[in-house]
């Protein structure tokens, strides 16, 4: 039996985590080249779907979203978009080493340098890039951790929301995306 | 009807990469599309050119991700002729068979990627574990699944492990065994047609305004213009092969040449295991003093390979110091993924335009860099 | 083969009045032209076979105050790259369009502007920004760019304690 774990959770929560956890719907967003690796964990050679999680196109019907490699200014700018589309409880799962410190683009001028400063991060996948052995255990700690009720980096957001815009402000001059034909 | 201003990525499970089309359709009729590329600019050029030209090594299989080794060949063959090092004999079969798999395996991921956009999910489960088995086969090489950091400056990084030419005639023997299989299932399969077939058309006269190579170009005016048979490197004026060419360009013939394509890698494949010299040095070691910090004579030089998108190719300035003055990158799927999307994308509909992406080859990366 | 080769290029030097020079590679020549006469050599060029034009590109060379256009250019017949180079000024570059000869240039036109502020007469969507959104300094490529001052100011680094904690193990014989 799993020792539930209260925190501060009310019991309808602790219901509830119990079975988010077993069904999670990964928002399909290729952002950086650690989606190459996405196929092969999501299709039959190390199968995600044994964990209860399958792909989601709409940011609107998902709950984890994978920041999966470097982040460029143009694409943090939808990445928060689309997770601030996505509705509670949400979880973000960075991969690699660039989303934790720039990694090997960590003078680039048109990439971030840590993730956590403008979204916040539920779990960190270390590797460059990360295997579909890392994916797939970081997959099982996130179950365990929104099953403990630790994942609860959406209500992080919400507490310091000014912390967080201003943090996107100060890099990104402004996140509404602009009509983008330039005419 | 009122015209509505779509936007086909970069969120979107049809689109490959981080890329985005935005669209005026009009019902579901495209009536202009514009690319947005930038999404996956990191700055590559500029980076490099603050590296050593060793440290450059790590970063230029990133450029393309799915088809890294072409990058670590431009790059090898571009010092290489600058520095006129002689590549020794063993390293240049060694090459050759790394690129023909890396061939198999983002052809595996094209077939397997066409599952997407025309709704065969099938095609996509086969084709991606059909290519798992090749990234096995790399990792067994060069230690890395995806970013093989092989082929380096002077030659190949290591030799080949013990052992591994029977590992690669086993998966090569499996690959050809199930390869009829999957042009019955996919290339031949009803829905496939109905989607695919007389489709994203791409005529000869397009082929040479956009400048569009590779199979492409090939599938269009039937020509054998193939790098690898006009211009050979490494050894492969040493091997047969053959060029699969049409005269008609939509997108089943264009599916249907990375097809043969694919039997014409195996047939390579199996030939450098042959005709490779068993031993012998891989790598010339040129630099004088620390194999880190070489230096690289002063020039300039640009350096081509047939990549399955079409002509890849790196030029490369050096003004005779520790770091690249400069390196600018051409990517095979500049043409028709920016300039081919822009024009001739109108008149289609809306789930043709990942169609396009996967059947062209857009490689969103090496556009952005 | 090398015979026709060597022809073929002098007919080609006769008939511009310029110069073939090799390179380290093999099937490769440059042509250094003066940035007014680039476009009729790009339209001899294409009329004696480099149909497609793989790459054109730029490169800064701050310390002549020159920034210099390369058009690389393919001949699928013979696999020949000509690289056709011309310098421009660096304070004030500005380069007349090759759209009209080879149309798949309008992109690395627009590019070549982001990246180094070339500008591009006649060609009217040079302007518009490419790959970077909202960019708010010099262009990027340029070799006075410094890329690391740029984003230590815009994009804060994590701070990573270098706290190495130190054991004392006593060995006992």
């Amino acid at each position: 039996m799993h020792e539930v774990q209260k925190n501060d959770r009310s019991l309808w929560e602790v219901v509830g985590d119990y079975f988010r956890a077993n069904s999670i719907w990964m928002k399909w967003y290729c952002t950086g080249c650690g989606a190459i690796e996405m196929p092969p964990t999501m299709t039959s050679r190390f199968d995600m779907e044994q964990l209860g999680m399958g792909p989601m196109a709409t940011p609107r019907q998902a709950d984890v979203l994978l920041i999966t490699g470097y982040l460029s200014t143009k694409t943090l700018r939808r990445v928060i978009y689309s997770y601030e589309q996505m509705q509670d409880p949400k979880y973000v799962v960075g991969f690699g080493s660039c989303t934790l410190n720039g990694g090997i683009y960590y003078d680039s001028y048109a990439t971030i340098n840590q993730l956590d400063k403008y979204l916040p991060v539920d779990l960190y996948i270390a590797g460059c890039m990360p295997r579909p052995e890392a994916i797939m255990n970081s997959f099982g700690e996130l179950i365990e951790m929104i099953k403990k009720g630790e994942a609860k980096g959406w209500k992080h957001y919400k507490e310091n929301h000014e912390w967080y815009k201003a943090n996107q402000m100060d890099s990104l001059g402004e996140v509404i995306i602009h009509d983008e034909f330039h005419e | 009807m009122k015209e509505v201003k779509l936007f086909l990525g970069p969120q979107h499970p049809g689109m490959h990469g981080n890329y985005s089309v935005h669209m005026y359709v009009d019902g579901d009729m495209i009536k202009k599309a514009r690319p947005t590329p930038g999404f996956l600019h990191r700055g590559f050029e500029k980076l490099m050119e603050r590296r050593l030209w060793m440290g450059n090594l790590a970063l230029i299989p990133r450029i393309c991700v799915v088809e890294p080794d072409i990058n670590e060949m431009v790059y090898a063959m571009g010092i290489e002729a600058l520095a006129g090092v002689e590549v020794p004999e063993r390293a240049h079969w060694i090459r050759m068979m790394i690129l023909e798999l890396g061939r198999l395996a983002i052809h595996m991921m094209a077939i397997g990627g066409i599952g997407g956009p025309t709704g065969m999910y099938t095609a996509t489960y086969w084709g991606i574990a059909q290519r798992d088995l090749i990234l096995d086969l790399f990792e067994k090489i060069t230690g890395a699944r995806i970013y093989h950091m092989y082929i380096v400056p002077g030659g190949v990084r290591k030799d080949l492990p013990e052992g591994i030419l029977e590992d690669v005639t086993k998966v090569l023997d499996q690959l050809e065994k199930n390869l009829p299989e999957y042009e019955e299932l996919i290339l031949r399969h009803p829905i496939i047609h109905a989607r695919i077939k007389d489709n994203i058309m791409l005529p000869e006269s397009v082929v040479w305004e956009l400048g569009v190579t590779g199979i492409g170009m090939r599938s269009a005016t039937g020509t054998e213009n193939d790098l690898r048979k006009v211009k050979p490197y490494a050894r492969y004026d040493q091997v047969e092969f053959d060029v699969p060419t049409a005269t008609y360009s939509d997108a089943l013939t264009r599916m249907q040449l990375k097809y043969q394509e694919m039997h014409q890698s195996i047939r390579i494949i199996r030939q450098v295991m042959e005709k490779m010299p068993k031993e012998g040095p891989v790598r010339t070691n040129f630099s004088a003093g620390s194999a880190l910090r070489f230096t690289v004579p002063e020039g300039m030089v640009y350096t081509a390979v047939e990549s399955s998108r079409g002509e890849y190719g790196y030029f490369i300035v050096s003004d005779g110091k520790e770091q690249p003055y400069r390196i600018a990158v051409r990517g095979a799927s500049y043409p028709q993924g920016l300039l081919g999307i822009e024009k001739y994308l109108t008149g289609y509909r809306i789930d043709d335009a990942s169609i396009w992406m996967d059947t062209m080859g857009v490689c969103s990366p090496e556009i952005d860099r | 083969m090398t015979n026709s080769m060597s022809n073929w290029i002098e007919t080609l030097e006769k008939d511009l009045g310029v110069e073939v020079l090799d390179s380290p590679a093999k099937l490769q020549y440059f042509i250094d032209v003066e940035h007014t006469n680039v476009h009729q050599t790009l339209a001899y060029l294409r009329h004696v076979g480099f149909t497609q034009m793989s790459l054109l590109s730029c490169i800064d060379w701050i310390e002549q105050g020159k920034f210099q256009l390369i058009c690389i250019l393919m001949n699928w017949e013979n696999g020949v790259h000509m690289l056709v180079r011309t310098m421009l000024d660096r304070e004030n570059p500005e380069f007349t369009t090759i759209t009209d000869i080879y149309p798949g240039a309008v992109y690395y036109e627009r590019e070549i502007h982001e990246f180094f502020g070339v500008h591009f007469r006649g060609n009217p969507t040079y302007q518009k920004p490419l790959f970077l959104e909202r960019w708010d300094d010099m262009p990027p490529l340029r070799k006075d760019f410094d890329p690391q001052a740029y984003s230590d100011s815009k994009f804060p680094r994590r701070e990573h304690p270098h706290v190495f904690k130190t054991k004392v193990v006593e060995v006992t014989e």
